[in-house]
């Protein structure tokens, strides 16, 4: 069986039965359930303080009608931080490497503030399309880049969560190969891909929570604009 | 006839002691209500304990008694070699990755875990100590408020010197008003009286020096020349007279 480094992406199958769903299930099992009472242990005490904490930040900036998407943005980033993170251990598969997961999350979401724009204030939302102080004789041509540029925020969403997380996962496997090879060959240069390996494993750490902030961050800001 | 029967046997029956009331209970369903449910039995205040961070203390305890301390880790060490050996596991490029997200984590748990955990107890704590706030101003509020009240009793008693006090101060007012009223009204008559005194010393002075100067006019206009030669020839010869008798003593 001729194995390649693309391997790890694909859809996992067990005896013909598709696990994405149990791999989509994973981060639920891991998360403490809120419970009534007053105090709480140390794990849902923290994870209570940090959705509190970051759903505040990210509904600063939106007026009041935005605040219903308040718990479906906070699910979505703690879904697609957990996912990344569990992404980074080994021999684990990463749903958002999936350009279908990650367009099925970014299409829906963005269309859906495109359409709250366009019924609720269709003057603005239109109005978003030509920035302001542009001479007269761009706005033909700017009003077609806008638009351009609005249609491909979704696109954007997913393939930059994708990329971003397969490439990572993709230069994990590389460079662990190479210090794998290379370690009997020559061990000096093992030990300085080593390094790399380590500072690279870091990077992702932090890749996988910043790229599960800027998708949630982009959608809060196309909310943002529409309602 | 016999659901009488029936009725009445029932309630001698739950009347009857432990044995009968156990019979009527029996038939009521167990742990339904939420009465049941309260109070709820606290959580545990650490979590389970563990060893090496991963492995439950509960194994170690489970094998004591047959291998001994190092049961476990020879366990352990059987497993993986076991598992190298036979090739169940084997060491490829995923080894290595995992070697290095393991030493991140192992990394990040020994040097932020006591942080985070502490973060976390003071986040409860400072919920604790808000509602313990909230309770120790109210008592503390209402332990004042206590003794407010037991002041306010204590000088209700004082009433009574209030008022004589009160009283005795009105007293005095009255008194000075009325004092000084008549020091004006005494003052004012004696002016007045002063008054008169001058006007009749003026008058009496006046009519004296009238008298005297009417006297002096009169003798002065009253003396004729031929009176003043003689009172003046008069005087001569006692002059000489005079003369004489001195000189004769001298």
């Amino acid at each position: 069986m001729v194995t390649s480094f693309f391997d790890q992406f694909s859809s996992p199958l067990f005896m013909g039965i598709p696990l994405m769903a149990l791999a989509l299930l994973l981060p639920w099992i891991l998360l403490p359930t809120p419970s009534s009472r007053w105090l709480n242990n140390r794990l849902l005490t923290l994870q209570n303080w940090f959705l509190g904490m970051f759903t505040r930040q990210l509904l600063l900036p939106i007026n009041h009608p935005g605040h219903k998407w308040a718990l479906i943005l906070a699910s979505l980033m703690i879904f697609l931080l957990s996912l990344n993170l569990l992404g980074l251990l080994p021999y684990t598969f990463t749903p958002t490497t999936q350009l279908s997961i990650n367009l099925g999350f970014a299409v829906p979401l963005w269309l859906a503030t495109v359409l709250i724009g366009l019924r609720n204030q269709p003057n603005l939302s239109l109005a978003h399309l030509l920035p302001e102080g542009t001479p007269l004789l761009l706005i033909p041509i700017l009003i077609i880049i806008e638009t351009i540029s609005l249609m491909i925020r979704p696109l954007a969403l997913g393939v930059r969560l994708t990329a971003n997380l397969t490439a990572g996962h993709l230069l994990i496997q590389l460079i662990s190969t190479g210090l794998f090879v290379l370690l009997s060959l020559q061990p000096a240069v093992a030990i300085l891909t080593g390094a790399l390996l380590l500072m690279l494993s870091l990077l992702e750490v932090a890749v996988a929570i910043i790229q599960a902030y800027v998708f949630v961050l982009l959608l809060s800001l196309y909310l943002q604009e529409n309602v | 006839m016999l659901s009488r029967i029936i009725i009445v046997s029932a309630s001698a029956l739950k009347g009857s002691g432990p044995l009968g009331a156990g019979l009527v209970q029996a038939s009521r369903s167990l742990h339904t209500t939420s009465q049941s449910l309260a109070p709820v039995p606290p959580l545990p205040e650490k979590g389970g304990k563990v060893r090496h961070g991963i492995f439950p203390e509960e194994i170690f305890q489970l094998l004591y008694p047959k291998t001994g301390v190092t049961g476990p880790y020879m366990l352990g060490t059987g497993l993986l070699l076991y598992m190298l050996s036979k090739e169940i596991y084997i060491i490829n490029h995923e080894t290595f990755a995992a070697l290095s997200m393991g030493a991140i984590i192992f990394y990040g748990a020994k040097k932020f875990g006591p942080g985070v955990a502490a973060f976390a107890d003071k986040l409860n704590e400072d919920k604790v100590a808000k509602a313990q706030e909230v309770k120790d101003v109210a008592m503390a509020s209402l332990a004042q408020a206590v003794e407010d009240e037991k002041k306010e009793q204590w000088r209700a008693e004082g009433r009574s010197m209030i008022f004589d006090a009160k009283r005795n101060n009105v007293a005095m007012l009255l008194e000075t008003n009325y004092r000084e009223r008549l020091h004006m009204v005494t003052n004012e008559v004696k002016r007045r009286l002063d008054y008169q005194i001058a006007l009749q010393d003026l008058h009496r002075r006046m009519e004296q020096e009238h008298m005297v100067k009417w006297v002096e006019k009169s003798v002065v206009g009253s003396i004729t020349p031929q009176q003043e030669k003689e009172s003046i020839a008069k005087c001569i010869t006692d002059l000489k007279a005079l003369a004489k008798t001195s000189q004769a003593t001298a």
